[in-house]
């Protein structure tokens, strides 16, 4: 009952309060970003200029491969020109297609700048497409797909994980941390401590006003967003576990300081490691061990499945176990040391 | 009420102690008054003894209650009004006090009817961010009678206030100790003690000098004086005499026997004469 008692005071206070609208806010200005802003799918369309020098039954092979390609290719006369529009476009390429004897040869133009990562990949994807449909060519290239069930989100989608990790399950390890040193200057802990009340009592009525906040601008987000693509039944539970996992972790950073001040330093060093595993989650390719032990990881790729059409179910409930049994250890460390120090 | 035997407290965990070697009772139904400059060690022994600070060393018994092993059902039993005044700011005065007293698993007085009595009950759905210093420390005040305490713990409950208010409070702490609340009261005014304490401990420096009732120490220490005003033929005297110095009596007598007299009254040491010459030292 106190513990009920406790939150709805907390809610109270905290709706008065501009840390309570900070999150909400938040939320608002992704939704808005995110729709008007972001496109739902980044352009990747480059350029390519295209110089051909060829002749017979190779041309029009070549030709037809332009034609059916999604890039964007323009033909030019000269090896000359294919370089002045390069020099006018920075992010674009070229290439000058010729012939000698029964050889064709490609020559690539490019700005310079890319990396060998790129080169192999147009070399590869040139070779297969025009080497392909041109007469004698043995075919030796393969293309193969890895993962039949890999389910591609959307540009838009796919920026959701990031923002429910850091705004709806982290945000609010700040703004707990923010409503502890209040009430810490105000010295209406000191109030409490002095009641029957136990510290746990007061720390969980702070953790279900961030559970509320999470709650509202996950939704905030998630519904303007995702709409009925979402897996709403398997989101709120992750939610709420992730949330609390940020609460706990809130009190426990702020129960090595006695001022915000003192904590912040902390508390936003916290945020910007754990923001660190939206680099792999981009980059897959880029997931050393130090960032796939950030909590942040696992995360976001839990939510990453509530989006998916076929969710991997296993993946979100590990994770709602994971942070639901790592936010009780927290807890209960965090109230130990609240106990003693609380009050001094 | 209370009993605390070889209490010792360092906020540095060192031999710095802010509290050395506190050994004291209080009975039930005093009023029992903590008094010495500030940084002496009061609050912290008042800390000490709300489970506020964690006990070091020494054993403390409080209510019925061991501290070191504190049981939470002990506050149903006890208030405590701090020094500084903290309430929530963003909360009304009849708010904070609905929050506070459902916290209690006893039965509460009205808050309304508490506001009253310290003069609040105008102000009771103000917030108490815009109160001033008077009004939020009665707030505060207040707040620690919801519960009806049986053991009463006041951190400076007049200092800081206007006189009017101050004697308001003063009014407050002996009907209720009337009605048999105990009281552990610290302050540095020494009027306070001596107007509301049966018992009153001197303490500096974290130490204990003694403990007695001021009535006691004015008997022990204080030397009765008389302030006499009187006429030699035309001319007004004034002179200080000592009820104990021989010289002085005979001389006094002398005074009264010529019918000279104009204004006499007996002076007693006040309670701040009697901690300088034990402790050597001022209050303030
Ligand atoms: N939180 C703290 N951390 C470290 N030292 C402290 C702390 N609180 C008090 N002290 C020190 O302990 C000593 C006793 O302080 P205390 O507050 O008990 O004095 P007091 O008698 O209540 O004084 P006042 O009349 O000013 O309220 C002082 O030397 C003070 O500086
Ligand atoms: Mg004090």
């Amino acid at each position: 009952m106190r513990l009920l008692y406790n939150f709805l005071k907390d809610m109270k206070l905290s709706s008065k309060s501009f840390y309570f609208y900070v999150e909400l806010a938040m939320a608002l200005i992704m939704v808005f970003v995110l729709l008007f802003v972001v496109p739902e799918n980044f352009d990747r369309q480059q350029t390519f200029y295209v110089h051909m020098n060829l002749e017979g039954v190779v041309a029009d092979k070549v030709e037809e491969v332009l034609e059916g390609s999604d890039d964007n290719y323009i033909l030019l006369d000269s090896r000359e020109a294919v370089e002045a529009a390069l020099e006018k476009e920075r992010s674009s390429a070229g290439v000058s297609i010729s012939m000698e004897g029964q050889k064709v040869i490609y020559d690539f133009i490019l700005q310079g700048y890319e990396d060998e990562k790129f080169k192999n990949i147009i070399e590869t994807v040139v070779k297969s497409e025009f080497a392909v449909k041109t007469p004698d060519y043995n075919r030796v290239t393969e293309i193969k797909v890895l993962d039949e069930n890999a389910e591609k989100l959307n540009d838009r989608l796919n920026m959701l994980p990031i923002i429910l990790t850091l705004n709806a399950t982290f945000m609010g390890l700040f703004i707990i941390a923010s409503y502890i040193f209040l009430d810490k200057d105000e010295g209406t802990i000191k109030a409490l401590a002095v009641t029957p009340g136990y510290i746990w009592e007061y720390l969980l009525g702070k953790v279900g006003v961030i559970m509320v906040t999470g709650l509202a601008s996950g939704f905030i987000v998630l519904i303007p967003l995702a709409g009925a693509k979402a897996h709403y039944i398997h989101f709120i539970p992750l939610l709420i576990m992730t949330n609390l996992f940020g609460s706990a972790l809130g009190l426990f950073i702020a129960s090595f300081f006695d001022t915000m001040a003192k904590a912040m330093g902390w508390l936003y060093g916290t945020i910007i490691t754990l923001g660190f595993a939206s680099i792999s989650y981009y980059m897959p390719a880029f997931s050393p061990l130090v960032i796939r032990l950030l909590p942040s990881y696992p995360m976001l790729f839990a939510y990453r499945e509530i989006l998916l059409d076929k969710p991997d179910l296993s993946l979100v409930y590990m994770n709602v176990g994971l942070f639901g049994v790592l936010s009780v250890i927290l807890f209960l460390f965090a109230n130990g040391r609240y106990k003693k120090t609380l009050t001094v | 009420m209370i009993k605390v035997e070889g209490l010792y407290h360092s906020y540095t965990k060192d031999e710095k102690y802010a509290v050395k070697n506190a050994n004291f009772e209080v009975e039930k139904g005093e009023v029992f008054g903590f008094l010495g400059p500030s940084g002496a060690g009061k609050s912290t022994t008042q800390g000490i003894l709300t489970g506020l600070l964690q006990l070091q060393t020494g054993k403390v018994n409080v209510a019925g209650y061991d501290i070191r092993k504190l049981d939470r059902r002990m506050f149903n039993k006890i208030g405590m009004s701090f020094e500084q005044s903290n309430v929530y700011g963003k909360l009304t005065a009849l708010e904070n006090l609905e929050f506070y007293r459902k916290l209690f698993d006893v039965p509460t007085n009205d808050p309304k009817e508490l506001l009253k009595i310290v003069g609040l009950e105008h102000v009771a759905n103000k917030r108490a961010i815009e109160f001033s210093k008077g009004m939020k420390h009665r707030l505060t005040f207040v707040r620690s009678m919801l519960n009806n305490p049986e053991l009463w713990f006041l951190d400076e409950p007049t200092t800081g206030l206007d006189p009017a208010i101050a004697s308001q409070i003063k009014d407050i702490v002996k009907a209720k100790n009337d009605e048999g609340t105990t009281v552990f009261l610290t302050t540095h005014n020494m009027y306070v003690a001596d107007e509301l304490c049966n018992r009153v401990a001197f303490i500096i420096d974290g130490d204990i000098k003694l403990i007695d009732s001021p009535r006691n120490l004015k008997l022990q220490y204080g030397e009765k004086l008389v302030e006499v005003e009187y006429r030699v033929s035309d001319t007004l005297k004034k002179e200080k005499l000592s009820l104990i110095d021989e010289k002085d009596r005979l001389h006094l007598n002398e005074i009264i026997n010529t019918g000279q007299v104009e204004l006499m009254h007996t002076k007693e040491a006040t309670l701040e004469e009697i901690f300088i010459k034990v402790t050597g030292r001022g209050l303030e």
